[in-house]
């Protein structure tokens, strides 16, 4: 019985110390903390998942700010909403030719994490944009947030 | 009418007694305010009474009053308010061995939190800028269980230190999901499924009532694999040669 209890006892201050330590260790952010809109580039002759040779994204009027600056292998693009406001523009140059998408949405907080602290989530409407070189824009999952997955598809 | 074998019918009688006093214990929690002066963004505060009812089981009560807050790059938090909780707990010794002076066991408690929360900064940051915005002070409910186990010893006549690991699980928490407090008074750390914390106890007990305890015989231990790894070896190899 004796042992049982010098084993028990011996088990439960690991434990305690276990705990301590990890109370101690400084925690760090490794989630992705910005919601973006998850554009998957479809070639509309096809209907596939196709990279373009060459895509350049930035904010309309933010020219010398770029998102994508010529970016090769590019299949899915990551798109930021402004949230301090229920719409913006982005220029979308794919292959050389140039288009404008526009976004309309509501933001809303969400806590991430007390490491991660907080971010915005976005619920999109049916974007409205030129067509140069894209072909048609569809909505999969119109709730943005900083889950891995598919929001719009460009048909270009 | 049920015949046992007379070495069965030995093994289940009493074979002393023992006096066992029953306690109404006051307890402080001592690491929150010492905790206070090495990291003043946490405060704890927590007292309980525990009250025998017999030489195994006892009642708890206890409450306390936390004050947080955090500050990081992107958020500051502030949250503040009282807790309540009240269970049962069991001593694992046997009586002869306790002495009414020692106690290694385990408890079960429900507790509520009522506290205020509020995130006066926060900012965003992404290719668009900085959104700064904040959270106003609001009022929440949280409800967990707890499971706690740990030990505690009388140091001098009706004055006992002790103490306990809490593991606790939530099972409601105020607010929206999107939103939630990071950390609830009386709960801790609100992202997480589970949340831990260590207590260090002092008590003064009252002694109120004195019983008899009936002492029975310790069941045989089962010997040790190291004591019979010797023996258990020969027929392992015995068998290996059968089946060869």
């Amino acid at each position: 019985m004796m042992k049982k209890t010098t084993r028990l006892i011996f088990f439960t201050v690991s434990v305690s110390f276990a705990l301590l330590m990890q109370s101690c260790t400084p925690g760090s952010c490794f989630e992705e903390t910005t919601a973006f809109v998850k554009a998957g580039l479809f070639l509309d002759t096809t209907k596939k998942l196709s990279a373009p040779d060459s895509l350049t994204m930035f904010g309309a009027g933010r020219d010398t700010s770029r998102i994508y600056s010529k970016s090769r292998n590019i299949t899915t693009a990551l798109i930021p909403l402004d949230a301090s406001a229920e719409n913006c523009s982005l220029v979308l140059r794919i292959n050389g030719i140039s288009d404008t998408i526009s976004f309309f949405y509501t933001s809303s907080l969400h806590m991430l994490s007390k490491e991660c602290g907080y971010t915005y989530y976005h619920q999109i409407e049916i974007p409205v944009y030129t067509t140069n070189i894209i072909d048609t824009i569809t909505i999969t999952k119109s709730s943005i947030t900083t889950r891995s997955e598919e929001n719009i598809r460009i048909y270009y | 009418m049920h015949l046992m074998p007379a070495a069965a019918q030995q093994a289940d009688l009493p074979v002393d007694t023992a006096d066992v006093t029953l306690k109404i214990r006051t307890a402080l929690e001592i690491s929150g305010p010492i905790l206070f002066f090495t990291d003043k963004n946490i405060l704890n505060l927590e007292a309980n009474v525990t009250a025998d009812l017999n030489e195994k089981y006892s009642l708890i009560v206890g409450g306390g009053y936390s004050d947080y807050s955090y500050s990081q790059y992107n958020y500051s938090f502030m949250a503040d308010g009282l807790f309540f909780k009240a269970g049962a707990d069991r001593n694992l010794l046997r009586p002869e061995m306790a002495e009414g002076t020692y106690w290694a066991g385990a408890g079960l408690r429900y507790g509520v939190s009522r506290f205020a929360a509020e995130t006066p900064t926060l900012k965003h940051d992404n290719y668009w800028g900085s959104v700064p915005s904040s959270i106003p002070r609001d009022n929440y409910w949280c409800h967990y269980l707890e499971v706690s186990g740990g030990f505690k010893a009388e140091l001098f006549r009706n004055f006992s230190i002790g103490w306990m690991i809490n593991i606790r699980k939530m099972i409601y928490a105020g607010g929206t999901r999107e939103l939630r407090p990071i950390y609830f008074p009386g709960y801790g750390n609100g992202g997480s499924t589970f949340a831990y914390s260590i207590n260090y106890f002092i008590s003064y007990n009252i002694p109120y009532k004195k019983i008899k305890v009936l002492i029975y015989p310790e069941p045989p231990e089962e010997p040790d694999e190291e004591d019979t790894g010797q023996q258990s070896a020969s027929p392992q190899v015995g068998r290996q040669g059968i089946g060869r």
